[in-house]
C-alpha cells in the first residue's frame, strides 16, 4: 500500500499542534524537519475533509504551506540488508543471506533474505527463540509460527524435521518475504498466511507453538495460544523484556501453561511453557 | 573510544506501533540502520504508552548502529486531553474551544520539564500556556505568580 507524504512548513509552536491534531485523524508517525513536519498516512486511510479542516484552521496563524507527494512501496531496509554479518547460534546454526558464503560444516544452515521483515537472528529475541528450539524435539511434530516475520523460526522447525508447519503474519511484506525464504530453504509446500491468530484461526492442536511478537499482543492472545497447544505440548514466547517475565508467566499460568525454561540476552527474554 | 555520531533523526511515533513504513522506514533506512531492530525496541519500550504519539530522538553512529531516547508526549496532545476537546480553534484569539486550569498547566509543565528548555516550572508553565493560547484553549483564573 502506498503512503501519502505531506511536507508541512510551519512556525515552531504549530509543529506540535499539527502533530497532536493530525494524529487524531489517522496520521500515526511524523518526521520533525527544520521547516516543520513531514506527516504520513496510508493512502486508503486518509480522511481528506478532516485533514484539510486542520490545515485550514491553522494556515494563517502558523504560516502553513504544504507539499503533497506519494511514497511508493519499497524496501526501506535495503541499505542495511546489503551488508550485514551472518549469525551463529552456538556451533550448530548458521543464519545467512544470499550474499554470504554457504558453511556446510554447520548442522543447520538457514537462508534468509529479509526484505524489511523481522527475523534475521540479529535481534536477541530471534536468537533466544532459535536457541530454545534447539533444545526441543521437533521430529515428526506439528508446529505453528505466529507473527512469523521472515519465517526464520518456521524454517528452523523444518530443519529440525517437523512434520507439519503453519506460519502467518499480519504484514503483507512478511507474507511475501516469508514465502520467498521458505522456497530458499526447500519448504515450497509451506505457504505463509496473513492475519492475526484470531483472523487466521488455525485448526487443531499443535505440538509446538512459536510466537515472537510483543508483550501486549502476547498477553492479549495467550488464551488463544493455550487452546492451540496440545497437552504436554510447548509454547515458546519472546518479544518482551526480562522485567516482563512475571506478567507473561502469570497470564500463561491462568491458561494452564507452566514455565519450563527461560533464557535472557541483552535484557530480552524468551520462555518455554508447557501445556499441563 | 566513543563512537562517532553521524546524525540525529527526530520522529514522533505512536507508542507500541512503530513499523517500517514512512517516515520510520525512509528516515532510518537512508542512514543504513536496521529499521526492524528499531521498531522492535521502540515498541517494547513504549508498550505502556500504546497509541500515544511520542517524540523520539535517534542518535546515529558511524558504524550504522543507533541509540534512542523517548521523550514526553507533546504538550498539545496533553492540552487537548486536559480541555476534553478534539481540536483547537481556527481563530484562537476570538473563538475559544475550551479551557484548562493553571493546576492542569502546572501538571503538564511538570511532565514536560525534562524536554523543555526551562529551568523553572514557572517558565515551563508559560510555554505550555502559550501553546494553549495558540490552540484557542483558555487558561482560567490568574497565573500563580500573579496572585
Amino acid at each position: 500500500m502506498d503512503y501519502l507524504e505531506f511536507k508541512i512548513s510551519c512556525t515552531e509552536p504549530f509543529r506540535e499542534i499539527l502533530i497532536a491534531e493530525l494524529s487524531e485523524v489517522g496520521f500515526d508517525s511524523f518526521l520533525e524537519t527544520d521547516e516543520g513536519i513531514d506527516a504520513y498516512i496510508q493512502e486508503d486511510l486518509i480522511d481528506r475533509e478532516a485533514y484539510q479542516e486542520i490545515i485550514d484552521r491553522y494556515k494563517e496563524a502558523g504560516k502553513i504551506e504544504v507539499k503533497e507527494g506519494k511514497m511508493p512501496k519499497v524496501n526501506w531496509n535495503e541499505e542495511w540488508e546489503k551488508h550485514y554479518d551472518p549469525i551463529f547460534v552456538g556451533d550448530q546454526v548458521y543464519v545467512r543471506a544470499s550474499f554470504h558464503e554457504p558453511r556446510p560444516e554447520f548442522k543447520y544452515e538457514i537462508h534468509i533474505n529479509p526484505k524489511m521483515s523481522f527475523g534475521t537472528g540479529h535481534h536477541a529475541t530471534t536468537f533466544l527463540m532459535l536457541s530454545h528450539q534447539l533444545t526441543l524435539d521437533h521430529s515428526g511434530k506439528r508446529v505453528l509460527d505466529i507473527g512469523a516475520g521472515t519465517g526464520i523460526l518456521a524454517i528452523m522447525a523444518h530443519k529440525l524435521e517437523a512434520a507439519e508447519i503453519e506460519a502467518f503474519d499480519i504484514d503483507e511484506w512478511c507474507v511475501e518475504n516469508g514465502n520467498e525464504n521458505f522456497d530458499l530453504n526447500g519448504m515450497s509446500k509451506v505457504r505463509m498466511g496473513k492475519g492475526t491468530v484470531r483472523e487466521v484461526n488455525p485448526q487443531g492442536e499443535f505440538d509446538i507453538v512459536l510466537a515472537n511478537i510483543n508483550k501486549n499482543v502476547l498477553l492479549d492472545e495467550m488464551e488463544v495460544y493455550s487452546g492451540l497447544v496440545k497437552k504436554g505440548g510447548k509454547l515458546l514466547l519472546s518479544g518482551f523484556y526480562e522485567h516482563d517475565i512475571a506478567d507473561i508467566q502469570s497470564r500463561a499460568s491462568s491458561f494452564g501453561l507452566s514455565l519450563l525454561a527461560q533464557k535472557t540476552k541483552d535484557n530480552w527474554a524468551a520462555l518455554i511453557l508447557e501445556k499441563i | 573510544m566513543a563512537k562517532e555520531i553521524t546524525g540525529y533523526v527526530k520522529l514522533q511515533v505512536k507508542g507500541g506501533q512503530a513499523n517500517p513504513s514512512p517516515p520510520v522506514g525512509p528516515a532510518l533506512g537512508s542512514k543504513g540502520l536496521n529499521i526492524m531492530e528499531f521498531c522492535k525496541q521502540y515498541n517494547a519500550r513504549t508498550q505502556d504508552k500504546m497509541g500515544q504519539v511520542l517524540p523520539v530522538l535517534i542518535t546515529v553512529f558511524s558504524d550504522k548502529t543507533f541509540e534512542f531516547v523517548v521523550k514526553t508526549p507533546p504538550a498539545a496532545n496533553m492540552l487537548l486531553e486536559a480541555a476534553k476537546v478534539k481540536s483547537g480553534s481556527a481563530e484562537p484569539n476570538r473563538k475559544k474551544v475550551g479551557s484548562v486550569t493553571w493546576d492542569q498547566v502546572k501538571e503538564i509543565a511538570q511532565v514536560k520539564m525534562p524536554d523543555l528548555n526551562a529551568f523553572k516550572v514557572e517558565s515551563a508553565m508559560k510555554m505550555i500556556a502559550g501553546t494553549a493560547r495558540s490552540m484557542g484553549i483558555t487558561v482560567s483564573g490568574k497565573a500563580p505568580w500573579e496572585v
